[in-house]
């Protein structure tokens, strides 16, 4: 049961397939030339995390302008050591500096809202996983306990297979209609797919509502409900 | 993200770490990862060579060793991957980047595996000759070792292409491997002082005269006689 949990699993290089970035805890598509993740406004460490990276960015900006303030100097046989030569030299890194910085940002906000989607996506992904791993520590506590195995759990399976391929599906959506911004016929087949899981989920029976396994399976139908209506946000676009 | 933990990988499983680069796998957050984390270890060596002189020195040297490292390595990029490209070979400008910056995250932990040493030194022994000089050697063994990481990393195989391309493209990283010590040794002339004269007030940067060479010529001298 573990191992099979473990293949259901969407991991990070096949995100990068599916969506074509390169996705990470806290970035898509990398620091440069990337966007964050909706993620580092809800953890704490991400966001340290987030602000140790723009800290760090704005040193190495810094050191990549240094040539300009040896440009400044290049004439200037003597060596550096008075307070006006030093800031003869700084000045102009730190404007440059200052101006990447805000440019970076910038570009970093409108990156960040042009893939919305695909950030909402992404936390439904990390919501899946957790739950896998929340199915795979009952499995081993159970196996502990010496606890009989979920009568259910063909219909635990099936679901996580139906929720998994609702999050593929919405992925490849996401990417064609970022990639194509016309109208695809493919798209209508993936949307499809959705609502046909999104149906077989709600009509799976669950003995008990109450217990661990039920709650999670109702976190996978949730989860199915949230791809289906972004992804008809996504196809309702202009 | 943890950065740091590109790093560990590199080290751990060397041979996956190269074969993603080659497969273009996460190659965006392999180059922020490498980038951030060899200025992290750059700029603690730097510290510790610049707390020889003062306060200002560490701050100054924590900025001027990354920056020795990593502008070398873009001013020489360009001239590496169009070279390259020209004589048959298949990978991006990014996975170009991505190995030359492997090889610097390489040195960056080699000179971060001698701070113990060097802080040691730092405190046991107040001659400005002799400290210039060990580290001078440090430098010098990691940069030989970085540079033959990457020489072997980079070196074109047989499966790539046909022979006379191969042995072209070997010649041309061997070039660039002199060009690449040549352009840090007068970038790392340029910057200077990284570690600060006793007998003189901080400097941002000392008067340009002399070359690279001719400074370690002449502390060898003072340090023997």
């Amino acid at each position: 049961m573990t191992a099979d949990l473990e293949e259901l699993k969407i991991l990070e290089r096949e995100l990068e397939r599916l969506t074509g970035c390169d996705i990470s805890t806290s970035f898509i598509g990398g620091v440069f030339g990337g966007t964050y993740r909706r993620a580092v406004f809800r953890d704490m460490g991400l966001f340290l995390n987030l602000c140790f990276t723009e800290a760090i960015v704005t040193v190495l900006v810094f050191i990549f302008s240094l040539p300009v303030g040896l440009l400044v100097i290049r004439n200037s046989p003597q060596s550096i050591n008075q307070l006006s030569g030093m800031g003869q030299v700084l000045q102009p890194m730190l404007v440059i500096t200052l101006l990447i910085m805000v440019a970076w940002n910038l570009f970093l906000w409108l990156k960040y809202r042009r893939l919305q989607a695909l950030n909402y996506l992404l936390d439904e992904v990390d919501r899946y996983n957790e739950m896998l791993t929340a199915i795979q520590v009952l499995e081993r506590l159970g196996a502990v306990n010496n606890e009989a195995g979920l009568s259910d759990r063909d219909q635990v399976l099936e679901a996580l297979n139906l929720t998994r391929n609702s999050l593929i599906c919405g992925l490849i959506t996401e990417k064609i209609l970022r990639d194509n911004r016309g109208m695809l016929a493919r798209r209508t087949d993936l949307l499809a797919t959705i609502e046909t899981n999104l149906a077989t989920l709600r009509t799976l029976e669950i003995c008990d509502r109450a217990t661990e396994y039920g709650q999670l399976l109702n976190t996978a139908l949730q989860i199915g409900v949230s791809v289906h209506r972004e992804v008809q946000t996504l196809t309702a676009r202009p | 993200m943890n950065y740091f933990s590109t790093v560990v990988s590199l080290l751990r499983d060397r041979q996956d770490f190269l074969e993603e680069i080659h497969q273009e796998v996460k190659l965006k957050s392999k180059i922020s990862a490498l980038m951030i984390s060899s200025f992290c270890f750059f700029a603690l060596y730097g510290g510790i060579i610049g707390a020889f002189h003062s306060p200002l020195q560490i701050l100054s040297s924590a900025i001027k060793l990354p920056a020795l490292y990593l502008i070398t390595l873009l001013v020489c990029l360009p001239a590496l991957y169009i070279f390259n490209t020209l004589f048959g070979a298949k990978q991006s400008i990014a996975q170009h980047f991505t190995y030359l910056l492997t090889a610097v995250s390489v040195i960056a932990i080699l000179l971060c595996g001698f701070a113990p040493v060097t802080l040691f030194f730092l405190i046991t022994v107040n001659d400005y000759h002799f400290f210039m000089l060990l580290n001078v050697a440090i430098f010098a063994l990691t940069g030989v070792l970085g540079v033959s990481f990457l020489y072997q990393i980079m070196k074109p195989i047989a499966a790539d292409d046909d022979t006379q391309s191969i042995k072209i493209r070997t010649n041309i990283l061997r070039f660039w491997l002199i060009l690449y010590g040549f352009v840090g040794s007068q970038l790392g002339w340029t910057l200077r002082p990284f570690f600060g004269s006793p007998t003189m007030p901080f400097e941002l940067f000392r008067a340009r005269e002399g070359s690279f060479f001719s400074g370690v010529w002449n502390s060898l001298i003072n340090f023997l006689f």
